[in-house]
């Protein structure tokens, strides 16, 4: 049963195999509902969700998390502490100077302002709540929500003891079948050329995430300055790859590591990930393909 | 045993993300810290040939061949439900050789070493048991082993913890055992020093793991073992050792990986302290190599010195105190060096070592004394694990 929606920016499918069409139908829909749950909680163009109030108290008070988001918190500090700063949930404001409609760089000065507002390493969180330490300084759960509610809703669907599932939000995949002989096939896409299959994997219980420049980006001459911004010089990290997929036993850890790769050299990147352990796949500036999934 | 999908010591970087990821709502229904995901069957044969003892370093004149050790080992782990896996090891020793039986002084002023009659036979087999519960925050394992030759029989009980910190950066992990053991020896024609005697042996470790960054991790342990019973070697001459000994040991480990080289720097320290005095000192230095096509070359150097126990001689003693010419209590150092390799093939896993074993007599800071009977060694192994 294909289930379809527009949610977390962009197209969203379920696949669920279930006893009949009409039972899939009833888990689809409440997934669908666990998606909104954690769009509407943490949608950054929603003022009332948690991260706009906690936004809107930066640099005057802290504000009270559930045990949801302190984990999600927890989660993003973990990922800064083992990229060495790269992954980070405050660089979401350097969005202010970077247009990428417009296709004009920012100057200087003003990526320098804005860079003072950056920095996870002084938002003080616990338990019960969080305080951003600058009046300006922003969180965004982008770069984790929308994979979390890959594992969120695919977890749903294991409890509702589904036969088999694929939850696909705007790209980041995850997948489980009680039947391991019978994955789904996931073909990734090539960062120039969208509509065709770079690699195609196979997803028994586990997840694909995609980072890749293709979605937004800047070209002046024949340089392209990628829309993921490096939250220690406000600017796209020279010679990043052009897409990182990574397969991951969550959509959450895969989604995070190949934003980190984004954020490194190529050549840096290739050896995080090999290191990392896990199935990935890079295309480099010159598109050419590398990592375990290269080939497949 | 007690390994995990989540594979620590390959990846701190995965490790960390994992573990603090399973602490989100969305997965508390499935385990933080999993059984592993598919049962794991291994097999492993290893071979140990000593050198021979030199014919100057003997009373006789002769050279005299030591112990040739080869091992079998087994091992098969398999998930159960969600939150249990149970593992099964099986070991199996063939030794076959002379050992030194004491040493005097001869004509020549110099130590020489007796050699146990030749060709003693032994076999020991080993059997363990394992089952490990995994919760959200680390696991809990309990063991029993028991361990049979002709001479000796051993029964150990042991339960482990580990935990992992809420950020997934750090785990403690705790393991206690006890052992009762039997000696009844058995070997050779000449007497024995007891006929019948129990040890008991408890012990208890404490550890921690901290990730520094997404390329490095340390670890820092503190153990402590205690040792009651007959500890005298049953079948060297005249030997008498306390009934009670007592060590403690230290150890730190860093683990560096580098980018460029694609490979990863482990440096280990351990250090030894007892209730016999003997104290030691070990180092090892490993380089860990990624190849293409999924090959790990590993070289490794391992540098040992100890100092020996208050009542070790050179030369056999009758003072009817406590004795022993044991080279494993007299102060030596070994310099030992090898290549481990390892290489996946789909759903296998194939691993090959070879070590060289190399002791000397005092070392770097402790006197020298007279000593032929240290060891020289070859050691080979090859193993398979297959996931399914």
């Amino acid at each position: 049963m294909k289930y379809a929606f527009k949610a977390m920016g962009g197209p969203c499918v379920f696949r669920i195999k279930a006893r009949s069409e009409h039972i899939a139908y009833d888990h689809a829909q409440a997934a669908h509902e666990e998606v909104l749950r954690l769009e509407r909680r943490y949608s950054r163009y929603r003022e009332d969700s948690i991260t706009s109030t906690i936004n809107a108290s930066a640099g005057k008070n802290s504000v009270s998390i559930d045990e949801e988001t302190y984990r999600l918190l927890n989660y993003a500090d973990t990922a800064f502490k083992v990229s060495g700063g790269l992954f980070d949930l405050t660089s979401g404001v350097l969005r202010r100077c970077w247009d990428f409609r417009s296709q004009t760089l920012p100057n200087q000065d003003e990526v320098e302002r804005t860079l003072t507002r950056v920095g996870w390493a002084g938002v003080r969180f616990s338990k019960g709540e969080v305080f951003l330490p600058d009046i300006g300084m922003e969180i965004d759960f982008g770069g984790v929500v929308k994979e979390y509610a890959v594992d969120a809703a695919l977890a749903l669907l294991k409890k509702r003891k589904v036969e088999g599932a694929l939850v696909d939000l705007a790209g980041d995949i995850g997948a489980f079948s009680n039947d391991p002989g019978t994955p789904w096939d996931i073909g990734i896409k090539h960062p120039r050329s969208p509509e065709k299959a770079v690699a195609t994997v196979q997803l028994a219980n586990s997840a694909l995430a995609s980072s890749g420049d293709y979605e937004r980006c800047i070209v002046i001459g024949d340089r392209r300055y990628s829309h993921i911004l490096n939250p220690k010089t406000g600017w796209p990290t020279n010679n990043a790859p052009l897409a990182v997929s990574i397969l991951a036993p969550n959509c959450l850890v895969a989604g995070s590591s190949a934003t980190i790769a984004m954020l490194m050299h190529s050549s840096a990147a290739r050896a995080w990930l090999s290191e990392l352990g896990i199935p990935w796949l890079l295309v480099d500036s010159d598109l050419n393909t590398y990592g375990t999934l290269a080939g497949i | 045993m007690g390994s995990n999908t989540l594979d620590k010591a390959k990846s701190p970087a995965l490790a960390a993300l994992l573990s603090s990821a399973v602490l989100l709502p969305a997965y508390q229904s499935a385990q933080a810290d999993a059984p592993p995901e598919s049962s794991e069957i291994g097999f492993r044969y290893g071979k140990y040939q000593e050198d021979a003892v030199a014919g100057g370093d003997t009373l006789s004149g002769e050279k005299s061949g030591r112990y040739d050790i080869d091992v079998a080992q087994f091992n098969l782990i398999v998930p159960v439900g969600d939150s249990w896996s149970v593992g099964l090891t099986g070991q199996w020793e063939s030794m076959s050789g002379a050992s030194p039986w004491f040493s005097v002084y001869g004509a020549d002023g110099q130590q020489k070493v007796i050699m146990s009659g030749a060709s003693i036979e032994d076999h020991r087999a080993e059997y363990g048991v394992e089952a490990r519960y995994f919760h959200e925050e680390g696991n809990i394992g309990f063991n029993y082993v028991n361990s049979k030759e002709d001479d000796y029989h051993s029964d150990s009980i042991g339960a482990d913890a580990s935990l992992n910190s809420a950020d997934g950066l750090r785990t403690y992990s705790l393991a206690l055992s006890t052992s009762v053991d039997k000696i009844t020896p058995t070997r050779g024609v000449a007497p024995t020093n007891t006929l019948k005697a129990d040890k008991d042996i408890h012990s208890i470790w404490m550890g921690v793991s901290q990730i520094i960054n997404d390329r490095s991790i340390f670890n820092l342990g503190l153990g402590y073992t205690q040792r009651q019973g007959y500890l005298t070697d049953p079948y060297k001459y005249r030997d008498n050792r306390p009934d009670n000994r007592e060590e403690l040991v230290l150890s730190g480990g860093y683990r560096h990986f580098f980018d460029d080289q694609n490979g990863a720097l482990q440096a280990d320290y351990r250090y030894f302290i007892d209730s016999w005095d003997v104290e030691s000192h070990t180092l090892e230095l490993a380089w860990v190599q990624n190849l293409n096509n999924d090959i790990q070359v590993t070289p490794f150097i391992r540098g040992y010195n100890q100092s020996q126990a208050n009542f070790y001689s050179d030369v056999v003693v009758d003072t009817g105190g406590y004795y022993s010419d044991d080279h494993r209590l007299s102060s030596y150092s070994t310099v030992s060096y090898g290549l481990r390799l390892k290489k996946n093939f789909g759903p296998w896993r194939v691993s090959a070592t070879a070590e060289r074993y190399e002791s000397a007599e005092g070392g770097w800071r402790y006197s020298q004394v007279p000593n032929k009977a240290l060891v020289d060694f070859w050691g080979y192994s090859l193993g398979f694990t297959y996931n399914f």
